[in-house]
């Protein structure tokens, strides 16, 4: 039974099965491998046309902020495309395009993810475009974020403190004071539940570590350090693990809710009432005003206080944040920073974005926070000066912090074992398996890893 | 052509047979590669094109590893060669390995399910009390239609808790339930209501092709239709169940679409959920494409490996039963010689 034309066919079918699958991740890997690497001649616009860059993001009010550069602009035009939030998929979409070498001129990036960019080496160095003149304008703690080995690899566009957005009727109905501390947030969570057993005080996201990072952040903690040429990670430290319990406490009393960020469930449940806060960061006011505040009804109803705090002493981390970071392969990297210093730290740029009605970014340059609180209407927070209340949470914002160059695995790791809680997972060994897979991953791109 | 070309004028002469029976394998002996190699050549060109070369191109990746300087801040970046480096590290990854066992929970789970509701609805178009079957048939081929990415959005959109009006109904019921929570069964439902009209038509057309005279045959045997359901017609489509239940578990093992999605809704169905979303991740959450590789070369491998195993196991069955009556006869033949 065993003639070669059947083992001619058994070995054809082997074939087929194998290439059906392997195709898959090949095509994905190997499509666009060729990019337009010849449009970059006519660089610098001293011939007298306008130079043309691409620019690839998805913060809210960036389409306003193109169109008006590009008014103001005659010699750098900006072709703008909205890719999706960074977390959803962006990121993956910007390191396909440069591993592919058809990524756009400049992008947007968020804080914790520059470090894992650089690293691959996906984002060109722009010190010598950077005067320190430009540098000196943004806040001190941003700048900490976008100089790495002493270069500068990327201009901040906001600096993001967090904030507490609540709902004051719910508070009101169940008698609940704005918490200061941990503490009272967690007393006024069960109160919140008393008063009405479907109403949870807020959302913790699974999906979305940088919430529970900027927590930690808050809390004192220190992630990632570097001694001379190694990497030292600490994420078992005692403010960590005094985070992570607090969150795990919380989910076990079924006291918050579990959802994903952004999610339509999570929509739903602050349309319907049933959460009545959002644990957010200053650029949330703006996403929280465009998810909800299509509904007149609900305007009014919101209002912003300073995230509680362990001691009731105003402290801050910072929840994402975004910058402009050049891609490797780009030769307008002038016109792509003349752009982005435009978009940072002109007040034309900052006003073109908060007027769009949709972003509330605090801005990473202090002298524009004026500008950004004028553009804003305040009628959904039911005219709360709501950048004075990020005014105050970004001078709190802990200094010092940094995040490392494996954010990507760091992430994906938490995001995973933050979504088996409840199955065997709690929130400090979601902590502690993501720091395994941080250490795991150092390891594997040939860095050093002190103690 | 043969060698038996007619010679015009009437009867053919030996000679001329034989001439031209010479003539025509002296033409298959001088040119072997002549026309195979014309016909086969466009298959083989694209073959080497979008099979080998891509196969290839993974097999290399998944031997190098991208390895930095310093603190790995624009520093050199090479690509070092590690072997089967990347290959122990998927294997060693309980990411991985988890993948493979939702994998294997799912084939169990789906495909006698799906497999027994297609042939069920088949035999029943099939049997002569079936009304309205052209409407049936089309309706419930419907799902298949949609877009597997569609289909997914949608479900995910009826599994919502607080959108859902299914969910909500459920739970104003009294009914507490948790799609999010248990994703196997959420994923088993997409896919059972995404193939089972497919795989019904092509076992209603197997069944179609089943000879009249075997089924009146049958009835005249006084079989009732149950009976020659299971007796006559599973058996005469045994070939088609075969073949889509090969399709289906190596369908099964590229699961990826449906998980995907409901990855953005339900925290548990995690990013390496499915071993074709292990290699997603790896390759644009983490940029680790030599990883990427490696285990899409293993998932390649485990493919071809059940496939092999699963065309064996059902080959073989199907030679034992056409053999039995032989090996009867020879058991028979050895108990009387003792």
């Amino acid at each position: 039974m065993s003639s070669p034309a059947l083992h001619r066919r058994r070995a054809l079918r082997l074939a087929a099965a194998a290439t059906a699958t392997v195709l898959g991740v090949t095509l994905l890997a190997a499509c666009g491998s060729d990019g337009d690497k010849s449009a970059s001649a006519s660089d610098a616009g001293s011939d007298g046309k306008p130079v043309s860059i691409t620019f690839w993001g998805w913060a809210k009010g960036t389409k306003d902020v193109v169109q008006a550069f590009n008014a103001s602009h005659p010699n750098i035009q900006v072709t703008f495309e909205e890719i999706p939030s960074g977390n959803a998929g962006g990121y993956a979409k910007i390191s396909n395009a440069v591993k592919a070498g058809n990524a756009p001129d400049i992008f947007n990036v968020e804080y914790p993810q520059l470090p894992d960019f650089v690293s691959q080496g996906a984002v060109q160095d722009i010190s010598k475009l950077v005067s320190a003149d430009l540098k000196g304008k943004y806040l001190p703690q941003s700048m900490e974020l976008t100089t790495l080995g002493g270069s500068t690899w990327a201009l901040p566009l906001d600096a993001s403190p967090q904030a507490l957005y609540y709902r004051k009727d719910l508070f009101e109905k169940a008698g609940v004071a704005v918490p200061k501390t941990w503490d009272e947030f967690k007393g006024a969570a069960a109160k919140l539940k008393a008063a009405d057993a479907n109403t949870r005080i807020a959302t913790f996201f699974p999906d979305d570590p940088s919430t529970f990072e900027a927590m930690v952040w808050q809390a004192g903690a220190k992630w990632f350090g570097t001694s001379g040429d190694s990497w030292k990670v600490d994420m078992a430290g005692a403010e960590t693990k005094k985070v992570a319990d607090y969150w795990q406490g919380l989910i076990t009393d079924d006291l918050i809710r579990v959802q994903p960020s952004f999610s339509q469930q999570w929509t739903a449940s602050l349309q319907k009432g049933e959460t009545a806060a959002y644990l957010g960061a200053a650029w949330g006011g703006g996403v929280l005003k465009s998810t909800l505040g299509t509904d007149p009804s609900e305007n009014g109803k919101w209002a912003v206080a300073p995230m509680p705090s362990w001691d009731g002493q105003p402290a801050s981390g910072m929840l994402g944040g975004t910058t402009f970071a050049v891609s490797k392969d780009s030769k307008k990297a002038k016109a792509a920073v003349e752009f982005a210093t435009w978009a940072t730290t002109t007040p034309e740029g900052i006003q073109a974005r908060i007027a769009s009605g949709s972003s509330s970014a605090y801005p990473a340059d202090p002298e524009l926070v004026p500008v950004a609180k004028a553009a804003f209407k305040t009628e959904f927070y039911g005219g709360q000066d709501i950048y004075a209340v990020y005014q105050d949470a970004a001078k709190a914002i802990k200094p010092n912090w940094a995040w490392g160059p494996t954010m990507g695995a760091t992430n994906s790791s938490m995001k995973d074992a933050f979504g088996k809680i409840g199955q065997g997972t709690t929130v400090p060994s979601a902590v502690d398996t993501a720091q395994q897979a941080t250490l795991a991953e150092l390891k594997n791109r040939g860095l050093k890893v002190a103690g | 052509m043969s060698g038996t070309t007619p010679v015009p004028g009437g009867g053919t002469s030996a000679a001329a047979r034989g001439g031209s029976a010479a003539a025509a394998g002296a033409r298959r002996r001088r040119a072997p590669f002549g026309a195979p190699a014309v016909l086969l050549a466009p298959f083989l060109v694209l073959f080497t094109a979008c099979t080998l070369i891509p196969i290839g191109y993974a097999v290399y990746l998944s031997l190098f590893s991208e390895r930095r300087s310093g603190l790995g801040f624009g520093g050199t970046t090479t690509q070092v060669f590690t072997g089967i480096g990347n290959y122990t590290r998927a294997l060693g990854d309980a990411a991985f390995r988890d993948g493979f066992w939702n994998t294997a929970q799912y084939c169990l789970l789906y495909i006698p399910l799906m497999l027994g509701l297609s042939l069920a609805v088949a035999l029943l178009l099939d049997s002569a009390l079936a009304r309205a079957k052209r409407f049936f048939q089309l309706a419930l081929f419907l799902p298949h239609a949609v877009p597997g990415i569609i289909a997914a959005l949608v479900w995910t959109y009826l599994y919502t808790p607080g959108i859902s009006p299914v969910v909500d109904a459920l739970n104003s019921a009294g009914a507490q339930v948790d799609v999010f929570g248990h994703p196997l069964p959420a994923i088993v439902n997409i896919a059972v209501w995404e193939w089972t009209g497919y795989n019904m038509v092509i076992f209603y057309a197997a069944l179609q092709a089943i000879p009249r005279e075997v089924l009146e045959a049958a009835v005249v045997d006084g079989a009732g239709p149950l009976r020659t359901a299971f007796s006559v017609k599973i058996p005469l489509i045994r070939a088609s169940v075969v073949m889509v239940g090969l399709f289906t578990v190596i369908g099964s093992l590229q699961l990826f679409t449906e998980p995907m999605i409901l990855h953005d809704v339900a925290p548990g169905v995690v990013s390496t959920w499915t071993p074709n979303m292990y290699s997603y991740a790896a390759a644009f959450e983490r940029n680790d494409y030599g990883l990427a590789a490696a285990s899409s070369v293993l998932l390649a491998l485990a493919a071809a490996a059940l496939s092999v195993v699963v065309t064996r196991f059902t080959r073989d069955r199907g030679e034992k039963r056409t053999s039995k009556p032989a090996r009867q006869r020879a058991e028979k033949r050895t108990e009387t010689a003792r």
